[in-house]
């Protein structure tokens, strides 16, 4: 993944880390402690190195696919039939993180650096 | 009287406003003030680009300061300058407005601003939009009438402990009231950033003086890096850690963190020179 060592970079410079400690694997979340103003700063400067947009939400829409809301999510809890859309689009996230009663809340605790590599990519390609 | 765009409010005039590009304005600091913060005048440009995100959202969302990747202090300020203030917006959506910009007094820079990100939330939870829109609409129109500001406290941290020279410790306490709350903002006060980016430039000029040989002094060249986690509500008690990155004779780089108990609320990274006599 070329793009992998400069977001990376981007990410460690966001969190005010050591780049070796952003692996490709690394929750953001949960490893990195990065909190929602972190994420807001990373898609800014992925944004702006890579001349791309990435809306908001955009990741989430992508995961649930043709799910509707309701299909996707009940009462804040992610469905059955959404935490297979969320293995089938993660594919970077180990499949027994994403546990059955995921809250949707609690979904971008999944996202690694991989997961931005994959977003900057898909925007690109549809640019 | 109301402190509504008086206390906290540092945009005269809009010139022009390619909306949700590029906007240019100006603040004239009343000369009866006793001084004005650089801070301040990085506080206007940042109320100006406010003024061209709030406009290209239609006025339901208001940014609020967030991210700041440099601070340039390149001039001074005195009381009874006119700032001519410009920025230039590289986003400005529902989510946040992303902007450069700069602030001169008679052609020349005094702040410069680069990299600036302030998420935006929704308006209404912070102020009146129609006092907005009305209020944007006499900026771009005739001006406001100047010389409203009439200062605001100096405020200090109380120090706490650290290793002179190497690393500092305070506590502040953010006052209960303050003129500038009901302005920033009516529906929610809120502490503003750049009123702790000026105390954070107090604290650490204070641990620097201390490893000095008690006679060179030092000037703020630039901040970097500077986050704002959340909001700082009245009566919010904050811990202050300053420690000094790196240092040779001339400059001192120090890193300067915020916390409410355990949690990071603010850090920012200061850059001061010494001042050849």
């Amino acid at each position: 993944m070329a793009i992998y060592p400069k977001v990376a970079e981007i990410i460690a410079d966001a969190l005010g880390c050591d780049e070796e400690e952003v692996q490709p694997e690394s929750s953001l979340i949960n490893d990195l402690d990065a909190e929602s103003i972190d994420f807001l700063d990373i898609v800014f400067r992925l944004e702006r190195e890579f001349k791309v947009k990435i809306p908001r939400g955009k990741a989430m829409e992508e995961a649930r696919g043709e799910l509707t809301e309701d299909e996707f999510e009940q009462k804040g809890v992610v469905t059955e039939a959404g935490i297979a859309k969320l293995r089938a689009y993660l594919t970077e996230v180990p499949a027994d993180r994403i546990k059955p009663a995921l809250k949707a809340a609690e979904i971008p605790k999944l996202f690694t650096t991989e997961t931005f590599c994959k977003m900057v990519i898909r925007e690109q390609k549809g640019a | 009287m109301t402190e509504h765009f008086r206390a906290f409010s540092f945009v005269d005039k809009i010139h022009r406003d390619e909306t949700g590009e590029r906007i240019t304005g100006c603040y004239h600091i009343p000369a009866a003030v006793d001084c004005f913060p650089l801070s301040l005048v990085a506080e206007s440009i940042g109320q100006l680009a406010a003024w061209s995100s709030m406009a290209a959202v239609g006025f339901e969302f208001r940014p609020v300061a967030g991210i700041a990747g440099q601070v340039e202090f390149a001039g001074v300020v005195k009381p009874g300058d006119t700032l001519e203030l410009e920025a230039t917006l590289v986003k400005a959506d529902s989510e946040a407005v992303g902007y450069d910009g700069v602030a001169r007094v008679n052609g020349e820079v005094v702040v410069r601003l680069q990299d600036c990100l302030g998420p935006m939330v929704p308006l209404i939870e912070f102020d009146d939009p129609e006092s907005l829109k009305e209020r944007y609409r006499l900026l771009t129109s005739d001006g406001a009438v100047p010389d409203a500001f009439q200062g605001v406290p100096e405020f200090f941290a109380e120090k706490t402990g650290g290793v002179p020279g190497e690393t500092s410790e305070g506590t502040f306490h953010i006052p209960e009231t303050a003129a500038f709350f009901g302005d920033h903002f009516p529906r929610r006060p809120v502490f503003p950033g750049t009123l702790l980016m000026n105390l954070n430039l107090g604290f650490t000029m204070d641990l620097v003086a201390e490893a000095g040989d008690g006679i060179s002094k030092w000037k703020a060249v630039s901040m970097s890096d500077v986050k704002l986690r959340s909001f700082m509500p009245p009566g919010e008690i904050l811990e202050l850690k300053a420690t000094v990155e790196e240092r040779d004779l001339d400059r001192v780089r120090v890193i300067v963190e915020t916390r409410k108990g355990k949690r990071l609320t603010s850090s920012a990274r200061i850059l001061l020179s010494r001042i050849v006599p």
